[in-house]
């Protein structure tokens, strides 16, 4: 597994067809990228923009109109690619007549697990997304953090070398959100690939080494997330507790300097992830 | 692209192969979730419904009354156990869709024919382990039942005066022809043959909609029109009959629908009659096939199909 890529998505193209051959939609256009085995690659767009059904198709759960994509050199469509991945998918259910636990039991057999080795796993998985004491309770009554954490739990059960999770911190309270970061940044620390989709760019920002950005199905922009963010020609000053005075002198300094130094703006500084998401995805759509 | 040959890479990795001890993880699974739909009621209902049958009769004379009382209950259990199949199959799999359990079962390393299976084996066992019930309550009470009218017609004959040994002999043997016999269990294991064909069906036709409403609906007609497959096959066959046209639809029809009629034995059990061991491993076999070829069929459908 020395260089393999852990995802690899070449020119992927996902159209769904209509009712009756009608209203045939283009979701993914040509989109490609790569995913290094110990990465986490944040994978960000708005609303509609394909990032799902980029996963469901690196999964192997939609087929690919054009392109291929593979988990560790193995194309998605066979079985064995799914040995090494773990998927929480967005707004997970499980049988809601089964408890936490029970659920966990089940997934971990479906993976060939059994005895002991799938009882303390589950524990420790239990335990790892904090459900221990829901662990006896149905499924049917858990709230949405809940049913979140449990698909965490689930897509982790049989030890995947591949973590891909659309939106885990969907519905999660801003405590459990940021559990669910710190989880992505001890993954990573233990060499598991992550592949995440997720709204809350400020987190993104904090855990992701590489992004890609999509809009109406297509990749606007890719690469790491230092080089993205970094704009060479600007620099930020960050105060604290600076008087309107201060602020206009710096004002007046830049302005005496003259030449190609302006101040562009100033105010409460905001995430450039964001600032960067709002510019790339506002650009004008391609035909 | 420079990726270390990947079709190597994948000729490598051992292809994940089929798995009885997923299968019944699946099964069991399915189970369980079916059971939690409230069905065991159903069964009580269905096993009172029967018993209250069986005593409520008023007599006519024995035979007739214990011919009747099988008809009766074979009938309902038929109906029973298609309605059953069907209804639980044509809810499974679309619920599965729109609650996304498929994307967490299908994520992980298991082959879509092994989760079909999982499905259909999962309501086979809830109607065998429902009709295994059913079968022993009906046995209790038909046996009940023989040994209750064959003392009252003996004591009839002894007020009579007519119980001569041969008498008491011949009610004995028409007693004993249309109670407890073999043949009770095979026209349940005919009429579980009968769903588990239904039920392939359904789960096929699932597939192909997942729409509930839709494989409900056709899965019935497709079972009505199995069991007038022998006409089906005449109008085919006749020369005289029909256009051409409609001939050739009427044989995709025969094509496409099973013969049910091929598991009808329980009339000829209702009437005493014995079913050879030659009729049932016939039976069994033809069920076996068109499950086979179903299951194939339906394998075909989901393994392309977009989820
Ligand atoms: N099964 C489907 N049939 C038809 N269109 C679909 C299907 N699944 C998704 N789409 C369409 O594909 C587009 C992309 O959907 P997708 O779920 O990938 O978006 P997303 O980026 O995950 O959005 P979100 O941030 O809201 O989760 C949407 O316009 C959606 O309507
Ligand atoms: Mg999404």
């Amino acid at each position: 597994m020395s260089d393999t890529p852990a995802v690899s998505v070449n020119h992927l193209t996902k159209v769904f067809k209509g009712h009756l051959g009608k209203g045939a939609f283009r979701a993914v256009h040509d989109v490609s990228f790569t995913v290094q085995p110990g990465e986490v690659y944040g994978l960000i767009g708005p609303n509609g923009s394909g990032k799902s059904t980029t996963m469901k198709a690196i999964l192997g759960l939609l087929n690919a109109t054009e392109g291929d994509t593979r988990i560790f050199g193995i194309p998605s469509m066979e079985v064995a690619s799914r040995r090494s991945v773990g998927f929480l998918p967005e707004n997970p259910y499980f049988y809601k007549h089964l408890t936490g636990r029970e659920t966990l039991h089940f997934y971990g057999k479906l993976c060939g697990m059994s005895g002991d080795e799938l009882k303390s796993r589950a524990e420790e998985m239990l335990a790892l997304t904090g459900l221990e004491d829901a662990a006896t309770r149905r499924v049917g009554g858990y709230s949405k953090g809940m049913l979140q954490r449990l698909g965490l739990a689930q897509a982790l059960i049989h030890e995947p070398r591949l973590l891909v999770l659309d939106e885990p911190t969907a519905g999660v309270d801003p405590s459990g959100s940021r559990i669910i970061r710190d989880l992505i940044i001890e993954f990573r620390t233990r060499g598991i690939t992550v592949l995440v989709t997720s709204h809350l760019l400020e987190q993104m920002q904090e855990v992701c080494d590489r992004v890609g950005i999509m809009a109406h199905g297509r990749m606007v922009r890719e690469g790491r997330l230092n080089e993205l963010i970094a704009v060479e020609n600007q620099t930020e000053l960050v105060l604290e507790n600076a008087s309107p005075d201060l602020l206009a002198k710096i004002d007046a300094l830049v302005k005496a300097e003259g030449g190609g130094t302006r101040l562009l703006r100033s105010g409460h500084p905001r995430t450039t992830l964001e600032r960067l998401f709002i510019e790339a995805t506002n650009e004008p759509k391609k035909p | 692209m420079s990726q270390a040959s990947p079709s190597s890479a994948a000729a490598s990795v051992a292809p994940v192969r089929f798995s009885p001890k997923r299968v019944w993880t699946l099964a069991y699974a399915t189970m369980t979730q079916l059971m939690r739909m409230k069905i065991l009621p159903f069964l009580l209902l269905f096993c009172a419904l029967v018993a209250a049958m069986g005593f409520g009769f008023s007599t006519i004379n024995p035979e007739q009354q214990l011919s009747q009382f099988k008809t009766m209950s074979l009938g309902v259990l038929q109906v029973f156990s298609i309605v059953f199949g069907i209804v639980a199959t044509a809810l499974l799999l679309p619920k599965d869709m729109e609650d996304r359990t498929l994307y967490t079962i299908l994520s992980k390393p298991v082959p879509r024919f092994d989760y079909l299976l999982g499905k259909l084996l999962g309501v086979l066992m809830l109607i065998a382990s429902g009709l295994v019930i059913i079968d022993a309550v009906l046995s209790l009470i038909l046996w009940l039942q023989q040994s209750m009218l064959f003392t009252s017609a003996v004591s009839q004959l002894h007020s009579e005066n007519q119980d001569s040994p041969e008498a008491v002999a011949q009610i004995r043997e028409i007693v004993a022809r249309q109670g407890l016999t073999w043949n009770l269990h095979w026209a349940v294991w005919a009429i579980f043959l009968k769903a588990a064909v239904v039920t392939t069906v359904a789960l096929l036709l699932s597939c192909i909609a997942s729409s509930t409403l839709f494989t409900i609906v056709i899965t019935f007609c497709i079972t009505i029109i199995g069991h007038g497959h022998a006409m089906i096959r005449e109008f085919v066959f006749q020369p005289n009959l029909g256009s051409t046209a409609t001939r050739i639809a009427t044989f995709l029809l025969a094509t496409i629908c099973p013969d049910l009629a091929q598991f009808d034995v329980v009339d000829s059990v209702a009437n005493g009659e014995i079913v050879p061991w030659a009729a049932v491993y016939e039976m069994t076999g033809i069920a076996a096939l068109y499950m086979t070829v179903y299951l194939f069929v339906t394998h075909l459908v989901f393994v392309e199909k977009e989820l």
